[in-house]
């Protein structure tokens, strides 16, 4: 009887707990990257985010950008950022596809067979997913921003008015962390049905139609795409700032996160 | 020498007992077939070997060890659970690539493994193209991408064509020679007599048998007729809560 040979599989001793993660983590992370890039719909959905949001922006700029520019409450930072009302949807898409494609049929007992620490695994996936969003996000605040401000002609300003380079980064920031608060809500519901039909209303109904409601608006304005996209306006009014809004749209982003790791660690798979 | 050993193993979803006190080993060089009804556990004690499931009670391990604690697994225990594993989306290489990467593995092996299983020609189709016997083929292919000397495959022959069972029986019967662990569940009773070369029998979340396949048979006519007589009353479609079997 032969003995099957298998190759030496303990890692090397690591001296610090941080170099023994980044040792654990970085075979997880090269996994989870083909794992994206070898989906087409996952990469069509991060390209219509960009898509989506420049693409509107500048439609609309084109359309009626001098026009409005003539209005008395006319604000030229925020206005780029009018195509994200739609293209954020895709970016919901992109977190949620990321995570749920794992669901059907019983792709995640084969990824957590490889990779049976939980919590290495799904933190592996979400830090693949948003480092995959924030370029994106980033060349799209960074569109909108030019892009607009091109075509308001003598009415447009630079990246050095208040507000404008703070407004392109945030409109990064605010779609990687919408896509891992995504990510977070379908790893707790495990299908793309389900995630979606709780992310659409809250994203596209609720804050839009109630932000103006008094005494609601209060509440909704720490709605995740609410807070998180007060660092598109240069003077932000409500009661949260630029970056106090981005940082109650990263807490719900943990939150999901957590709740997330928390259903994959606590069920069976 | 890598063993598997399953002691007092019993998992309750709900009111339902899916295994109750299950304990045996399943030993290398050779080939252990794991029979028994729809329900019998077979599944259940698979997905606890492989940290997917929590017992309610009992230890599962490999080599001594829980599955959970290996860093690598895929190189300890490959298995084969569900045929319908890999994103549809996916190409095949992508699909065993992404398995690799995460255990270290040498690309060069799902080359290797591809052109083990017969699907080397289909590498770089997206796997909704596939047949169930390719996939079967692919989640084949997936469990021995780590060379593990543990092997476990959970009805790996459905959807195969009369080829590709008889490729699995020669792939079992070489890598149980090779004096790997292979765990192999099946209800095709005369392709497990043609295979395995000792069996274990589960029924209702008990075990029934733990023997060689010639003394399992004994004086029956065939194995089909020995496991009829053994698991009567423990199908499923017959179980009743709390009536005695």
């Amino acid at each position: 009887m032969t003995t099957p040979t298998t190759t030496p599989t303990t890692t090397p001793a690591t001296a610090t707990p941080a170099a023994a993660l980044t040792a654990a983590l970085a075979p997880v992370v090269r996994s989870e990257w083909v794992k994206l890039r070898s989906v087409r719909s996952l990469l069509v959905a991060l390209f219509a985010a960009f898509v989506c949001t420049v693409g509107v922006t500048v439609l609309a700029h084109a359309m009626v950008g001098k026009a409005e520019a003539g209005n008395a409450d006319f604000e030229p930072v925020y206005g780029s950022y009018f195509g994200l009302n739609f293209g954020h949807i895709a970016a919901v898409c992109f977190g949620v596809m990321a995570v749920a494609g794992e669901y059907a049929g019983g792709g995640i007992r084969l990824s957590l067979t490889a990779v049976p620490r939980r919590g290495l695994f799904f933190g592996g996936k979400l830090l693949v997913v948003g480092a995959a969003a924030l370029p994106v996000g980033l060349a799209t605040g960074f569109g909108c921003f030019l892009g607009a401000q091109a075509l308001l002609g003598e009415y447009g300003v630079g990246l050095g008015a208040p507000g404008a380079l703070r407004s392109a980064i945030g409109c990064g920031l605010y779609l990687t962390l919408l896509t891992v608060f995504s990510a977070g809500v379908a790893a707790v519901l495990r299908s793309q049905v389900g995630a979606l039909s709780v992310l659409t209303p809250v994203v596209f109904l609720i804050s839009p139609v109630f932000a103006g409601v008094p005494g609601i608006g209060t509440v909704v304005a720490f709605l995740p795409d609410r807070a998180g996209q007060q660092i598109l306006h240069p003077v932000p009014e409500g009661p949260l700032g630029a970056w106090s809004g981005m940082g109650v749209m990263a807490l719900w982003a943990a939150l999901a996160a957590a709740a997330g790791w928390w259903s994959l660690h606590r069920r069976d798979a | 020498m890598t063993l598997i050993e399953i002691r007092g193993l019993t998992k309750r979803y709900g009111p339902v007992c899916a295994l109750d006190g299950l304990t045996v080993t399943v030993r290398p060089g050779r080939v252990t077939g794991f029979l028994g009804p729809n329900g019998a556990g077979k599944s259940t004690t698979m997905r606890i070997l492989l940290g997917l499931d929590r017992p309610t009670s009992g230890t599962a391990l490999v080599g001594g060890r829980p599955y959970a604690s290996f860093a690598e697994p895929l190189r300890h225990v490959g298995a084969l659970l569900d045929a319908s594993a890999a994103h549809p989306a996916r190409t095949a290489r992508d699909h065993l690539l992404t398995l690799a990467l995460s255990n270290r593995i040498p690309a060069r092996r799902v080359d290797e493994v591809l052109e083990e299983t017969g699907i080397a020609g289909a590498a770089r189709r997206r796997v909704r193209t596939f047949s169930l016997g390719m996939r079967q083929r692919l989640g084949l292919a997936a469990a021995l991408l780590g060379d593990p000397p543990v092997v476990l495959l959970d009805e790996p022959a459905n959807g195969l064509d009369p080829e590709g069972i008889l490729q699995l029986r020669r792939l079992a019967r070489r890598l149980a020679g090779e004096g790997r662990t292979v765990l192999l569940s099946s209800h095709l009773m005369g392709e497990m007599a043609r295979t395995a070369d000792h069996l274990v029998v589960l029924g209702r979340g008990r075990l029934l048998a733990d023997a060689p396949l010639d003394e399992f048979v004994g004086g029956s006519a065939s194995l089909e007729e020995a496991y009829f007589a053994l698991t009567a009353g423990s199908a499923e479609f017959t179980h009743q809560e709390g009536t005695p079997s």
